[in-house]
């Protein structure tokens, strides 16, 4: 009996696999240290008082839910930090590898590359500015004990800064694989050629990785709210 | 009214016991509150995670005598902190509260 409510509960956390050992295993324990303190000689019914005290799997599985849903979520809020330092350092890197290869880009696409510099400047720091203010924000939170209607408030809030985050990003990376284009036009492709596209390659990659980080978050919310309502 | 309070009910249990498992937060809850406080058993488990994230408890495996393994909490110094924080808030509201109550007589029925 003990087994089948394990297993129910297993199949309820299976959103999270490492949660859901862990949740098992101390039940488990929980659920036999209960039978073994019951008064009842019967062990089958120790174990259904066992099982109806300790509550409805699903209900619990909810509130796990929302704990491991505000664990994600600051993580991704940990992330958008390390993918915008990484864009930096990728940026910076190439721009050094330019001066010490001493590549410039020529002066027909001199007022060009200007106006893109500009456009990837502020972009940039419009992503760093927002997605530190949403890392900020979402750990400033408190692990919320439900999914009440001011967490998901919050968690909207979150969402729509890590969207003006990802939507920055994007425009920085845009400016830079257009900056990258004109550095690469002058000298042609050649084995050096691989530093910056490469260093592009790690920047588009960056924000692919936060761009799925912040989906599966989004993915968990709509999920945990469906365990609320059924 | 419970449910508000169920984070400062874990941490006192667990200030009383120095470090427990689940179970034994349970117990120590009932037997502290004469019985008073007998929640769902379940909704202890994930309150016990959600102040583990929040840095207020620490937890570790452990090797019951049983031979299962054995999740086992202790407060942190934040954990500790934070129950002493609210424990002085619940102390000042209780106190606010016996105070209005204590001069005041219930109403007698005029009828």
């Amino acid at each position: 009996m003990i087994q089948d409510y394990l297993d129910s509960l297993s199949r309820e956390l299976d959103f999270d696999r490492s949660l859901s050992r862990r949740v098992r295993e101390e039940v488990e324990d929980h659920l036999w240290e209960a039978v073994e303190a019951s008064p009842t000689g019967n062990e089958l019914e120790a174990q259904a008082r066992a099982i109806a005290s300790f509550g409805d799997a699903r209900t619990i599985a909810a509130q796990f839910a929302v704990i491991s849903l505000a664990v994600r979520s600051r993580r991704a809020g940990i992330a958008a930090v390390f993918v915008i330092a990484s864009v930096y350092v990728a940026m910076k890197a190439r721009i050094a590898w330019y001066a010490a290869a001493q590549w410039a880009i020529g002066d027909d696409m001199r007022a060009v590359s200007g106006l893109v510099l500009q456009i990837d400047r502020y972009a940039f720091l419009v992503s760093m500015i927002i997605g530190l203010g949403g890392f900020i924000y979402i750990r400033s939170r408190q692990i919320p004990a439900a999914f009440h209607p001011a967490y998901r408030r919050q968690l909207r809030r979150f969402f729509l800064l890590c969207a003006a985050t990802v939507a920055a990003l994007v425009v920085s990376v845009s400016s830079d694989a257009v900056l990258t284009a004109l550095q690469l036009r002058g000298p042609g492709l050649s084995a050096m050629s691989l530093v910056p596209i490469l260093s592009m390659a790690i920047e588009v990659a960056c924000v692919g990785f936060l761009v799925f980080h912040i989906r599966s978050v989004a993915l968990r919310a709509a999920s945990t709210a469906a365990l609320m309502t059924t | 009214m419970l449910k508000g309070h169920l984070d400062m009910i874990v941490l006192a249990a667990l200030a009383a016991a120095g470090s427990a498992h689940g179970y034994a937060v349970i117990e120590e809850i009932k037997q502290r509150s004469g019985g008073a406080f007998d929640l769902p058993e379940g909704t202890i488990y994930p309150a016990l995670h959600r102040l583990e994230q929040a840095g207020l408890l620490t937890s570790r495996w452990t090797i019951a005598d049983s031979g299962r393994k054995r999740r086992v909490y202790s407060l942190t110094k934040a954990g500790t902190r934070a129950f002493a924080e609210r424990r002085a808030v619940w102390k000042q509201f209780s106190d606010a509260i016996g105070g209005l109550l204590g001069g005041v007589r219930p109403r007698e029925n005029p009828a």
